[in-house]
């Protein structure tokens, strides 16, 4: 993976060291509380219901267990023994005190981490296919790319102060697991009838109170236009998006406002003005980054082994783990391996500083050192051999790391709700837990196969439950928690919004729904159809129908 | 209010004029809407004239014009609105070789940010005019990319 060189670990490092100030000026009174507010949500500190919160970036998820271990010690010295993995592949702290914030970012900067614009309104982290150089049906592995942008639009003088937040995903293959299509910006890494390896950009994409799917601006881009194309963008949406509404100021409302044609139009005419200038990215820049991410010295015997399959023989609960948290790898001989944070009756993308620091331990034994966040809050150690599966199955197991529900229904993406954030309308974490509770047979959810299901606790969409093939969205009615349904929604390469399927449940009825929904598909779905296939097929009326018949 | 050029406080002889402020005789800096309104008068009264814009105005009748005004004034409405950073860049693309003033909710931590945008005066509130001001230049050393302040971008940098 990357690793910093001097320029990256100065600029970190002086960063550490104008925040301390900042927040220096703050306590002391001299920095007002509104300029504060902007500077630090840039600095991804936010102020929540009981304490500040700060979200550390994971550049593109990608950790490596040096960091995993300072973010043990951090979560031990300066909070409450956690941290929570997030939907942006970032980690957050949830309990450090604001004026020890100065020096938790001076520890992270000893280990290449930052928290540079994890929040506020500006370019966030990009975030990629948590199987990047691992998988074998990419074009090109995505990673350079989203650390040439990560570098581009760090500090970028420009673009701090935007109407309102903007997230930048790339996809490299037919499978889009970075959800592209609802981002600010997508890219997918594609290949022309030339053979030339670009980019199709697609924009105005995003979730939140208006979710939209992204529209293509444009088939092709070269890579060397990748930052002048970008920058093009957003100076548009500098320029032209709205400031007077919160609410209406992502770049999908003015895509929306001003049609895709006319957008398009002003950013050629921008483009065509910067096209040729020091953004045109040199390929000999291209091969430096890329020379960080070449494939690791994999052992060419590993295809040999014989354990495995022994072992998948022995073991049923083993096999149930390998069949549903590991995924085919490139090289013959490894796999590709998640690490479950949804565990049980837990938070989702919570984790522990034992765990941390046990998951870093594995990383080093078995996987190159590295980690991996995905968008679905959960982590992978990309290349594990196949010979030592077991072994890391056991030490997960044992960490409570390996319930096998991977993409399941309890692989649920949910954000930390109304009993943390103080934006949320409606509590998630107790809602999560009912469904748990009905749904705890691991048989029952295996045979109900790939359920995408995701659970917010507002109209901000942090968890994404427009694109959940089955979303819950929390809701406040008169003081009260109430939970809105939606059916058909996806983030892959087929994205979709899913539709509200009809008025809004009680808080004690939310398990009880799901099961009905479920029971429509289960009794409709014909051999290897997943729920959203079947939900496509047969569409919302069975399961309307179904769930909100009048009791007997 | 102070006015800072080049890293330094420097003495100011323009005048930000309204609409009842129109008559003031010496340098003064007009809103576009304003100058747009009164432009006959005002092109030919004595003394220099300058226009403010900000992001709401329409920039054509600027850009096309450049060589009227030796200075152009870019004006933060609030402290969050960042289209003055755009503003600035497209002056200087254009060719734009007089002053360009950034005047409104400045702050400290974004004077760095307006230099390297191409802002060569930075009008500052009284209460922030301390030495400890110039620090806020220079506390990020060096930057990944390239904008109107001649850093190269990182992989142009040896």
């Amino acid at each position: 993976m990357y690793q910093y060189t001097e320029v990256d670990q100065k600029l970190v490092d002086e960063r550490v060291e104008q925040f301390r100030d900042q927040t220096r000026r703050f306590l002391a009174g001299e920095l007002p509380e509104d300029d504060f507010l902007a500077l630090r949500l840039m600095n991804g500190l936010y102020v929540q219901r009981h304490a500040p919160m700060l979200r550390v970036a994971g550049p593109y998820g990608m950790y490596n267990s040096a960091q995993l271990r300072k973010l043990a010690h951090i979560a031990r010295t300066y909070d409450k023994g956690y941290a929570h993995f997030t939907t942006r592949t970032n980690l957050q702290f949830n309990w450090p005190k604001l004026e020890e914030v100065p020096d938790i970012l001076a520890e992270l900067a000893s280990v290449q981490m930052h928290a540079i614009q994890t929040s506020g309104n500006c370019i966030r982290n990009t975030t990629t296919d948590q199987f990047a150089g691992v998988i074998a049906d990419e074009i090109e592995d995505p990673r350079p790319y989203c650390e040439i942008i990560r570098q581009w639009s760090s500090l970028h003088p420009e673009f701090a102060y935007l109407p309102r937040k903007f997230k930048i995903a790339i996809s490299a293959g037919p499978t889009d697991r970075a959800a592209t299509q609802v981002h600010d910006i997508g890219l997918h890494i594609v290949k022309n009838d030339a053979g030339e390896v670009g980019f199709e950009v697609l924009v105005g994409g995003g979730l939140g109170r208006t979710p939209v799917i992204g529209k293509q601006i444009r088939p092709f881009l070269a890579k060397e236009d990748l930052l002048s194309y970008l920058e093009a963008i957003i100076r548009v949406y500098n320029l032209n998006g709205r400031r007077d509404n919160k609410y209406k100021a992502r770049i999908k409302i003015l895509v929306q406002a001003m049609g895709i044609e006319k957008f398009r139009e002003l950013v050629d005419a921008e483009w065509e003005q910067i096209r040729e200038t020091d953004l045109k990215l040199p390929q000999a820049e291209i091969e430096r980054v890329q020379a960080f991410f070449k494939p690791f010295d994999y052992d060419s015997t590993a295809a040999e082994d014989t354990t495995l399959a022994t072992k998948l023989a022995e073991d049923e609960a083993f096999r149930v783990w390998y069949e549903r948290n590991t995924v085919e790898h490139k090289v013959a001989g490894y796999r590709i391996t998640y690490v479950s944070l949804k565990p049980y009756l837990q938070p989702a993308g919570d984790v522990t500083d034992e765990q941390l620091e046990l998951i870093a331990d594995l990383a080093d034994k078995y996987s190159f050192g590295e980690i991996r966040a995905t968008h679905n809050q959960n982590l992978v150690l990309a290349d594990v051999k196949k010979a030592d599966l077991y072994a890391v199955w056991q030490v997960l197991a044992e960490a409570n790391l390996a319930r096998p529900n991977i993409g399941t229904l309890t692989d649920m993406t949910v954000c930390p709700g109304g009993d943390f954030c103080a934006l949320a309308n409606a509590k998630t974490l107790g809602i999560a837990d009912q469904i748990n509770r009905k749904f705890e047979d691991m048989d029952y959810v295996h045979d109900l196969g790939d359920l995408k299901f995701n659970m917010s606790g507002c109209i901000n969409a942090c968890s994404h439950h427009h694109v959940g093939h089955i979303g819950v969205l929390g809701v406040d009615k008169k003081g009260e928690d109430w939970y809105q349904i939606t059916l058909g929604g996806d983030d892959g390469s087929e994205a979709a919004l899913g539709k509200v399927i009809g008025k809004a449940v009680a808080a004690d009825k939310v398990a009880d729904t799901l099961e009905k929904v479920i029971e429509v598909y289960v009794n409709n779905r014909i051999e290897g159809e997943r729920f959203i296939d079947t939900f496509r097929r047969i569409g919302m009326a069975p399961f309307k129908e179904y769930v909100y018949a009048p009791a007997n | 209010m102070p006015l800072l050029i080049n890293r330094e406080v420097v003495n100011d002889s323009w005048t930000l004029i309204n609409e009842e402020t129109l008559e003031q005789a010496g340098d003064i800096i007009v809103p576009l809407a304003l100058y747009l309104e009164n432009q006959d008068r005002l092109d030919n009264r004595e003394g220099q004239l300058a226009v403010q814009v900000n992001g709401d105005d329409d920039l054509n009748p600027v850009l096309e014009n450049l060589d009227r005004f030796p200075l152009i004034a870019v004006d933060f409405p609030a402290f969050r609105d960042g289209r003055g950073f755009s503003i600035a860049r497209l002056l200087v693309r254009a060719g734009y070789k007089g002053e360009i003033r950034a005047t409104g909710d400045i702050g400290r931590d974004r004077i760095a940010y307006l230099e390297r945008c191409g802002f060569t005066a930075i009008q500052v509130p009284e209460e922030l005019c301390k030495p400890e001001l110039l620090e806020a230049f220079t506390e990020v050393s060096n930057y990944y990319q390239s904008a109107e302040d001649g850093v190269r971008p990182v992989y142009h940098q040896q």
